[in-house]
């Protein structure tokens, strides 16, 4: 008898009814393993957890609504015609008849992926939210030589390039990127696409190792999705802002490998002329407003609605943060020397609202323009130096970019190790440890809104009362932590004062060691105390939680351990890279 | 042509070899011409004619190299060696003239090449025919005539050949017929793949909700830290120690990424794992199982159970002479008794509406507690004490029920003594709102205040007798609150405006005290009774001497905002004042028995850790009966304890 009898006739319950193992579904769906991953990836099904792991752990399980999802799929039967299609022209191969062969393979039956897309993604926002990883593969394939023994083939590089550059040029155009990073990995890029924040990361722009352990057949078939998606949100993104798809580009710049500026170049035509015929259609719709308005309003005040509904016309759907990146680099003029990351500052600079040009033909202005204001430049050896304008190293565009002010440049100069790059996408005060070219930053972000910082040196700070200084907004968290410790050690100092004076006031003979002996015995009686206190407290928690609440908090607390071990590491370095060039000089 | 002067060529380096391997009669340069150009044969045999000097034969010219000779001349002379040339000359004499002259090693003698020899040798240097006159590309002439008859055959045509093909002709009707029938189908021009706008205008309509399962999000991918950056900081660089160190740990263990550092963009290499870490993705998109996990981002606090408490603001607190229970009434409709020593809820009650006062009977053995909510004033037997002392209360508390009914005081129309259905007690219903309850000194009367009562809106209630009567004295103004006079039978009746001050005996107003603030919150009286502190809405604190003047002996300007209420010790010279900002202060008064000597006030501590919700602070404030702790209850639904 089984372990579990089920009597004939007895339907299947609980989760063996709701899951299937992998095996099963593909003996239900009767397609072999790669053909069911090639339809997973493509329609998006996952394994999903069963609360009790029916046939053991090692296995893995779909819901049996997945399966059933994909058995209704059309691109199952498609997928078998293409593979009897495929076994046709082996026969005519076998049978020696190229002609046959030939004409079949012209003919192959293909299949497309936009009801999937649609199916997946049933609105806008949802596609978008699931972009990161689209974008990074497409960013990826982008950069990737065309092997044919893994079957990439140069069609889908120059789709790839493609979709990238077109995803690049609205991002550029509607200013919608907002922190880079440039990593070992590669160059992060962060953006806000009607709320959603997508991030994605772009290879360096050098040849890349293709390793031998990796399946193309799995990547490529992402590809093959990713493609589609991108394509259609391309598409969408485009008509909202009242551009053509796909952008037709200037044979000379595409000839000549600048398709980002091309692109660039053509969205900015076409909208400017969409954006003459919208401005006539608002004008009419402004002055109906107008109207109205002044219907409701007294009449003495229509120049101040006037201005109200000029101001409105120009940047009406632009939020503050948009207003704030496009005008970053606005009166910049930047030239690109060689051996700087040209493509991903073409994307960058213009994003923030600044002109930008590059050594090479199909340039928009060469490097001996007047107006250039700065010169990215990467390697020390220059020819002719222009005193007009300032020679930076690439890392300034992408720290201002994340600062959202312009860094003084004499950090950044050529030949220079530039301060540290930090991470964006790192909130310094929650992880406890910031950095000091991040406080740095922070400081002349606040000097450029004019607001008053207390000087770093200047200890004038008001040790009573961190919590309400804290409220200001002024000082970090750490920092508030740290001055409470000190207000705690001023207080022991104090007591350890009285208790001397009593001392003398009572004639007592002073002696150092006994003060000194004071001092740890009252440190280490505090100490005590608090860890007592705090040990009772967290004894007295535990007996009152449950089971399940211990183990959380201890996994809680172990996170925490970590995050306080790690922060003290790096504490520990800056101390000892302090200390050494420190012990060099002397 | 090219193959053929190669292997000329060839030809050439083959026999130099040769003739230097055979060294012997032959002069190199003769056997050079004899051997590549057989075009100029002719001129060699002339060459031959001049007979060789030497006369020695085939002997091996090895055999002379230590003699003075090379060999015999025809008339049996020895030829003498000649002088040898030094090896600078020879050099230069080349390099001058390259190939004019050529050694010859049997007649120890410098032959001249000739002219048109040297230039034959110059053509082969440069891979070119030796002659000159050679054409290696000449003009192509076709002798075969193609339209002519074969020779071979004179055989006439078939028909076929002039015959349009039967064949062909069937295919074309074949295909004919087919395409007009339409068996043959022409392949229909490729189509692009189209792009549209696949998720259109509108996005409210039903068809947009995903279907079938729930659909569980990718997590996306980490974000970098500063540990990432090409350039990070010196302090994200592990030493080499610690890298060191990373080789004995697990490998499970081992971070997968060490940080590097790199002075400038362009000695960034390429990341050799990106393409592995993008498929190691992808695999992970497809094959890992996906669970909807809430992310535990609580804090750890959360995590111990609540102790009970009101779930909205605590509104006014008492606490039992004996300093042992406190009561709490919250705007939540619940009335709880807290145990001090141990902060232990003991009892709680839900009386439906917002409670605005709790007060305790001061009679230690009497825990009665009286509770005023909305429109009930409630009279309530704790149930704490020994059992005789219950005993006591139940009695006290019951009513027997007809026989106070018809007592036809005017009070009955605006108030009705009830026993209380639901808890054990007695139930007040009044026709307006009652906002605050005093009890008297000696547990038996208690005074209620409503202020939109007009001329009953104090109202003083005898426990013992079921009795109540109405202050026979004309109220100016809302009243606020009213106290009792800790040792004589006078009632002190805040409005808004001041304090009034009415002996209950006489039935008359004493005095009449004019803060001269612009409305009054709270009162209090000093346990000696001749002095009254007052707190106004302006965060102002007056403080009376009852045998001074009616004007405040002092005004203290101490919160920014309203003042909830104030409080006096009973013992200790302190008094208290919280407010809405969130803030109670704790000021020093002493009063002193020499009646010349004024009260001595010193502010002592501001007493914070109330959170401000809603706009009010710490709503009530009262001290421990015998210790110098202040209770304070706050809008945040919490009440605190403060010792000194």
């Amino acid at each position: 008898m089984p372990k579990h009898y089920r009597p004939p006739g007895k339907k299947k319950e609980g989760n063996s009814a709701k899951y299937s193992t992998r095996t099963k579904a593909l003996r239900h769906l009767q397609v072999t393993l790669p053909t069911f991953r090639k339809l997973c990836i493509l329609k998006g099904v996952f394994p999903r957890e069963p609360k009790k792991k029916y046939e053991g752990n090692n296995k893995t399980y779909y819901h049996t609504k997945d399966i059933a999802f994909l058995l209704h799929e059309p691109l199952m039967d498609k997928l078998r015609d293409i593979r009897a299609y495929e076994r046709k022209i082996l026969k005519a191969l076998a049978k020696k008849n190229e002609a046959l062969a030939e004409r079949l393979r012209s003919r192959k039956p293909g299949y497309t992926l936009d009801r999937l897309v649609k199916e997946r993604y049933p609105t806008f926002i949802d596609a978008l939210r699931d972009l990161d990883d689209c974008l990074t593969m497409v960013h990826l394939f982008a950069a990737l030589p065309a092997v044919e023994s893994e079957h990439i083939k140069v069609k889908d590089i120059h789709e790839c390039r493609r979709l990238s550059h077109e995803w690049q040029a609205y991002i550029s155009r509607t200013n919608k990127l907002r922190k880079t990073f440039i990593s070992v990995k590669g160059t992060y890029y962060q953006v806000e696409v009607e709320g959603q924040k997508i991030t994605w990361l772009t290879p360096h722009a050098l040849q890349q190792v293709i390793t031998d352990d990796v399946d193309f057949k799995v990547m490529l078939t992402f590809l093959e999705f990713y493609q589609t998606f991108l394509q259609f949100i391309n598409f969408k993104l485009y008509t909202e802002i009242n551009v053509n798809y796909p952008p037709s580009l200037d044979p000379r710049l595409e000839a000549l490998g600048a398709d980002q500026y091309a692109l660039s170049k053509y969205i900015a035509g076409s909208s400017m002329a969409e954006s003459q015929v919208g401005k006539e259609g608002m004008t009419v719709e402004s002055e109906l407003k107008l109207a109205q308005l002044q219907h409701q309003l007294p009449a003495n005040e229509p120049g101040a609605l006037m201005q109200l509904v000029e101001g409105s016309n120009g940047e009406d759907q632009d939020d503050d943060e948009t207003r704030e990146c496009k005008s970053l680099f606005k009166d910049l003029k930047i030239f690109l020397s060689r051996e700087v990351p040209r493509e991903s500052l073409l994307f960058v600079i213009p994003a923030f609202g600044g002109v930008v040009s590059w050594e090479g033909e199909g340039a928009p202005f060469q490097e001996t323009d007047d107006g250039i204001t700065h010169q990215i430049v990467d390697r020390p050896t220059q020819g002719h130096l222009f005193l007009s304008r300032e020679y930076v190293q690439p890392q300034w565009i992408y720290d201002c970019v994340n600062a959202r002010i312009l860094l003084p440049t004499d950090g950044y100069m050529v030949g220079r190790v530039p301060p540290p790059h930090l991470s964006p996408f790192v909130d310094n005060e929650a992880e406890g440890y910031v950095p000091d070219y991040a406080e740095v930053v922070t400081r002349l972000k606040a000097e450029a809104k004019k607001e008053v910082l207390p000087m770093p040196g200047l200890e004038n700070l008001d040790l009573d009362d961190p919590q309400s200084l804290m409220a200001e907004g002024i000082m970090s968290r750490t920092e508030a932590i740290e001055i409470a410790q000190k207000k705690i050690k001023m207080d022991k100092l104090e007591k350890q004062y009285h208790e001397e004076l009593q001392k003398e006031l009572q004639k007592l003979p002073y002696s150092a060691a006994s003060s000194k002996k004071n001092v740890d015995s009252v440190d280490e009686e505090i100490k005590d105390n608090l860890d007592r206190s705090a040990k009772d407290v967290s004894d007295m928690d535990q007996i009152v939680r449950t089971r399940k609440q211990r183990g959380l908090m201890k996994a809680m607390e172990m996170g925490i351990e970590k995050k306080k071990a790690k922060v003290n590491l790096l504490k520990k370095r800056k101390e000892n890279i302090a200390k050494a060039p420190a012990s060099k000089s002397s | 042509m090219g193959f053929f002067n190669h292997q000329n060529l060839m030809k050439i380096h083959y026999q130099k070899k040769r003739n230097s391997d055979k060294k012997k009669n032959k002069v190199s340069m003769k056997s050079v011409g004899d051997d590549i150009i057989p075009a100029v044969e002719e001129s060699d045999s002339s060459e031959d004619e001049v007979a060789p000097r030497n006369t020695i034969g085939n002997a091996p010219l090895n055999f002379y190299t230590d003699e003075e000779h090379i060999g015999y001349d025809i008339s049996g002379k020895k030829i003498k060696k000649q002088a040898r040339k030094d090896m600078l000359e020879a050099f230069l004499a080349r390099s001058d003239y390259p190939w004019n002259t050529i050694y010859d090693e049997y007649n120890d003698e410098e032959v001249e090449i000739p002219k048109e020899w040297r230039k034959l040798i110059r053509r082969y240097l440069k891979g070119k025919t030796p002659h000159a006159d050679v054409d290696p590309y000449p003009e192509y002439v076709d002798w075969v005539k193609h339209d002519a008859k074969h020779p071979l055959s004179n055989a006439p045509d078939p028909k076929r050949r002039f015959i349009p093909s039967k064949s062909e002709h069937k295919e074309v009707l074949r295909l004919v017929t087919g395409i007009r029938k339409g068996h043959i189908k022409f392949e229909p021009p490729k189509e692009e793949k189209r792009v549209y706008d696949l998720w259109g205008e509108d996005s409210s309509s039903t068809d947009k909700a995903r279907h079938g399962l729930r659909y569980i999000p990718p997590p996306k991918m980490k974000l970098p830290g500063h540990e990432e950056s090409y350039n990070p900081s010196l302090e994200y660089i592990p030493t080499q120690e610690e890298i060191d160190s990373y080789e004995l740990m697990y490998e499970e263990d081992r971070p997968k990424f060490i940080p590097r550092r790199y002075d400038s963009l362009r000695k960034v290499p390429a990341y050799d794992k990106y393409l592995l870490e993008s498929f190691d993705r992808c695999l992970d998109l497809v094959l890992r199982p996906r669970v909807g996990k809430k992310r535990i981002n609580i804090d750890p606090e959360s995590l111990k159970p609540k102790l009970p408490s009101h779930n909205d603001a605590v509104t006014t607190i008492s606490v039992h002479v004996s300093g042992q229970w406190l009561a709490s009434g919250s705007k939540d409709g619940t009335v709880r008794i807290w145990e001090v020593e141990t902060g232990r809820c003991i009892k709680m009650w839900d009386v439906g509406e917002a409670v605005s006062c709790v007060a305790w009977n001061p009679v230690p053995e009497c825990l009665i507690l009286a509770i005023s909510a909305g429109q009930d004033v409630l009279v309530l037997n704790t149930g704490l004490g020994s059992a005789e002392e219950q005993q006591r209360v139940s009695e006290l508390l019951n009513i027997g029920a007809p026989s106070e009914t018809d007592n036809a005081d005017k009070s009955t129309s605006i108030m009705s003594w009830l026993q209380h259905d639901k808890h054990e007690g007695i139930w007040l219903k009044h026709i307006k709102t009652v906002t605050s309850v005093v009890w008297h000194r000696k547990g038996d009367y208690f005074s209620i205040v409503m202020p939109n009562g007009d001329s009953r809106a104090v109202l003083v209630h005898q426990l013992s007798k079921k009795f109540t009567q109405r202050i026979p004295f004309k109220l100016h103004g809302h009243p606020v609150s009213s106290v009792f006079h800790p040792s004589r039978r006078i009632l002190f009746i805040a409005t808004k405006k001041c304090v009034r001050v009415y002996d209950l005996s006489k039935g008359k107003l004493i005095k009449k005290l004019e803060p001269g603030v612009r409305e009054i919150s709270s009162i209090a009286i000093h346990p000696a009774g001749d002095n009254i502190i007052v707190g106004s809405r302006e965060g102002k604190v007056c403080w009376f001497d009852m045998d001074l003047s009616s004007q405040p002996f002092k005004k203290l300007r101490c919160h920014p905002k309203d003042i909830t209420n104030v409080a006096f010790h009973r013992s200790y010279p302190l008094f208290a004042a919280s407010s809405e900002d969130g803030t109670a202060y704790v000021l020093h008064g002493m009063v002193y028995s020499d009646l010349n000597k004024n009260p001595l006030i010193v502010p002592l501590e501001i007493l914070r850790g109330h959170t401000t919700t809603d706009g009010r602070g710490v709503i009530d404030c009262t001290f421990h009966p015998r210790q110098p702790w202040l209770f304070t209850a706050g809008s945040d639904s919490v009440i605190k304890l403060y010792c000194h």
